[in-house]
């Protein structure tokens, strides 16, 4: 078994609306393993943002546990959350949130920029990163002159730029047409297929759901039902024990043995996008 | 990308609006900046009022002291109040034998206020009087010397238009003090004793003059050089110090010189008369009234009583110089403290609005991993940028409208860029421009950052405290 991430314990989450309680959150449990690509879905209110949230460390639970890359952040102060939020979490928004008076390099240097890293190796890994996301030479322009589509890619690069452990996006198709909603979905699969990358994804888009590799339905502030996903397939099995390979690593976490890499398949995608 | 290049990037996004920002921040920083410059030109001209009068009483009076023994007789009350208001032109007596080409104002008028007249003993007569008819003084007991003195003024007729009607009065080039250069010089207070350069006058000296510093800018001469006066030719053997505040405009001639070059010949106008000693002062005097009862006759001692009550209309003017400047200090304080309340007011205003519209920015920030220290600085950094750009712009602002804008806040300072204390009629001496000097501008600058960070700090903490989960939420 790969390591697990990510553990959620018994998280409740209580808003005082009025002289109303809303629990937003009902004692949910969670696990996610280090390179798993996870989706949550569920109707509005169900408390999707709710628990991205508390797993950004953006909000705290009422009760229950959080261990995030074995830190339990549920009680920790603001003074050490953000530390967390800068080096553990990659968020990547809705409405992309880049700041309009930056360009995608800038944008992407933000997180690095308390990080203690030169000028020179924030700049270098920025265009390392954009050029990953399918962006090399529109690393100089600013967002009003991107797409939908490259802003989202813009803002992944910045989610990625502190190696998180974590990849929170909180519905990163909602603004995307058709088109690109594919292409992200795609970058964001590529992503964990190939550097490993652990990605979380809150969606109430189902086709964008049956992309990943496990899905959680979120009801009433619980997990209701969790089933697989197509990117399952996706994922290299290891010859030996028959263990999901997470990454890239020629070595399979689990038995030890050398395995032959495979190049993962993109043509899923590619079908869906013909399909449509 | 630094913190720096971020807040500068961000003020330049809106350029009508930091534009509009820096406008009103530069005006509070150019109001900041004039108000000092105007209360340190109201206390240099009160200062250098304070240390004018004293000096000047101090120099009478030591003078007057040294004199003691003097009687002063002239046609004129002789002690014109230290050149306080001149007496208005055209007023003066002229006896039919005095010759016709005087100038109207060569006797009398001549006075420029603020002269103290010509010798360290206030203005002597300026009437002319027939030397021949005084011989009699000496025969006065307790009389030990008569030292007749003819004083003329040399100038052109100045009209000036005022409250829409003409004045005419004469504006004294030099004056001519004719002094009978025998063995009295040496044994009387006559003559200047400061001598700068060359040599004093000396019994016997003839064709020869002393002048004053003054004199020797008028006539561009100085020692052994060759001057003209009223087409005659003297030499400067000395020039004499000023010893006040004033320029002395008087230069000292052998009597008969003087008399013969202003055609004169047998006329003087005052008469200094010493006694003996200083307890027959006062004897001498009642016997000189008696003896010509048209003269005016001043001793050392009323001299004194003058003084001090010259003294005394001094220091309640100097009080109300005084009392001015701090009303004029409290209110400047009072307009300072407005100033920056309105600086750090516009400054929280737009750093609250900026918080306001950037919510969702901030709450960005704070999800990828900035500290509330980072967000804080951010926005105090803003501020300061704001202000300090503003505090540049105000300071030159200041720099050249701070005698206008100082002129309109401060009533004592008037914006021709002169500082006009109302003290006491005619005089004229508390003139000082308001400047703007380098420790000020640096002073406003530092003010500019200080109040840029003070206006900011709420907008700033306020927006380092926004969570960034109800940030998200807002669109």
């Amino acid at each position: 078994m790969s390591e697990t991430v990510l553990k959620v314990e018994g998280v409740t989450k209580v808003y005082t609306l009025g002289k109303r309680n809303v629990h937003a959150l009902s004692n949910l449990n969670l696990q996610v393993k280090k390179g798993e690509f996870v989706a949550i879905m569920g109707p509005s209110g169900s408390g999707k943002t709710t628990l991205l949230n508390i797993l950004g460390c953006i909000d705290k639970p009422t009760s229950g546990k959080v261990i995030l890359d074995n830190v339990g952040v549920a009680d920790l102060p603001e003074a050490e959350l953000y530390k967390i939020r800068r080096n553990k979490i990659g968020f990547v928004f809705q409405s992309f949130n880049l700041l309009p008076y930056l360009n995608a390099r800038e944008n992407v240097e933000l997180p690095m920029e308390n990080n203690g890293k030169s000028k020179n190796e924030r700049q270098s890994k920025a265009k390392e990163l954009l050029a990953m996301v399918g962006l090399s030479g529109r690393e100089e322009h600013r967002p009003q002159r991107l797409s939908a589509g490259e802003q989202q890619r813009v803002a992944i690069a910045r989610a990625l730029a502190n190696d998180p452990a974590i990849i929170l996006a909180d519905e990163p198709t909602g603004n995307l047409d058709n088109k690109n909603k594919q292409e992200i979905v795609k970058l964001l699969a590529n992503l964990n297929l190939t550097q490993g990358t652990t990605i979380i994804l809150v969606t109430h888009d189902g086709q964008v759901a049956s992309r990943t590799e496990r899905i959680l339905f979120l009801s009433d502030g619980k997990i209701t039902r969790e089933k697989n996903g197509l990117h399952l397939a996706n994922k290299l099995m290891c010859p030996n024990c028959g263990n999901k390979l997470p990454t890239t690593e020629a070595k399979c976490p689990n038995c030890g043995s050398i395995s032959n890499i495979k190049e993962p398949s993109n043509s899923l995608f590619e079908e869906e996008v013909a399909e449509d | 990308m630094g913190v720096l290049s971020r807040a500068y990037r961000n003020i330049s996004r809106r350029k009508i609006r930091a534009l509009l920002v820096i406008l009103a921040l530069s005006f509070s920083m150019s109001i900041l900046i004039s108000i000092p410059a105007g209360i340190t030109a109201n206390q240099t001209a009160t200062q250098n009022l304070t240390v004018n009068l004293s000096e000047t009483i101090a120099r009478t009076e030591a003078s007057i002291n040294q004199a003691l023994t003097q009687i002063e007789c002239s046609l004129t009350p002789s002690f014109e109040g230290f050149g306080f208001s001149p007496p208005p032109s055209g007023n003066f007596q002229r006896p039919e034998n005095i010759a016709d080409n005087f100038m109207p104002g060569q006797f009398g008028g001549g006075r420029v206020p603020g002269q103290f007249g010509g010798g360290p003993f206030g203005g002597r007569g300026n009437v002319a009087m027939n030397e021949t008819l005084y011989t009699d003084i000496k025969s006065i007991s307790g009389v030990a010397a008569v030292v007749p003195i003819l004083e003329v003024s040399q100038g052109e007729n100045q009209t000036i238009e005022m409250f829409g009607r003409s004045f005419t009065r004469m504006v004294p080039n030099y004056i001519i003090e004719g002094i009978p250069l025998t063995s009295l010089v040496d044994s009387y207070p006559i003559l200047p004793t400061n001598i700068t350069a060359g040599r004093n006058l000396q019994p016997g000296d003839s064709g020869v003059v002393l002048l004053s510093e003054n004199n020797t800018r008028f006539f561009n001469a100085g020692v052994g050089d060759k001057i003209e006066i009223l087409g005659q030719t003297f030499e400067v053997v000395g020039v004499y110090g000023s010893t006040g505040v004033s320029d002395v405009m008087t230069l000292y001639m052998n009597l008969t010189d003087a008399q013969t070059v202003t055609n004169n010949v047998g006329y003087i106008t005052s008469l200094l008369v010493f006694t003996n000693d200083s307890s027959s002062v006062s004897d001498v005097a009642a016997a000189l009234n008696s003896l010509h009862p048209e003269l005016n006759v001043v001793t050392a001692q009323q001299r004194l009583d003058q003084l001090n009550d010259m003294r005394e209309r001094y220091t309640a003017e100097l009080q109300n110089a005084q009392t001015t400047l701090s009303q004029t200090q409290a209110t400047a304080l009072q307009e300072i403290v407005v100033v920056v309340a309105a600086t750090s007011l516009i400054v929280l205003f737009v750093m609250l609005y900026t918080v306001r519209e950037r919510t969702k920015e901030i709450g960005t920030l704070k999800a990828i991993g900035f500290s509330n220290r980072n967000i804080l600085s951010q926005f105090v950094l803003e501020g300061i940028m704001l202000s300090a750009v503003a505090g540049v712009v105000g300071i030159a602002i200041g720099t050249i409208a701070a005698p206008f804008i100082s002129s309109i806040l401060i009533p004592t300072v008037n914006p021709i860029g002169n500082v006009v204390l109302r003290v006491g009629t005619g005089i004229t001496p508390a003139v000082n421009v308001v400047t703007v000097d380098p420790q000020l501008m640096l002073m406003t600058f530092g003010a500019s950052i200080l109040l840029g960070m003070l206006g900011s700090l709420y907008p700033a903490w306020r927006a380092s405290k926004i969570r960034p989960a109800e940030a998200m939420r807002y669109e």
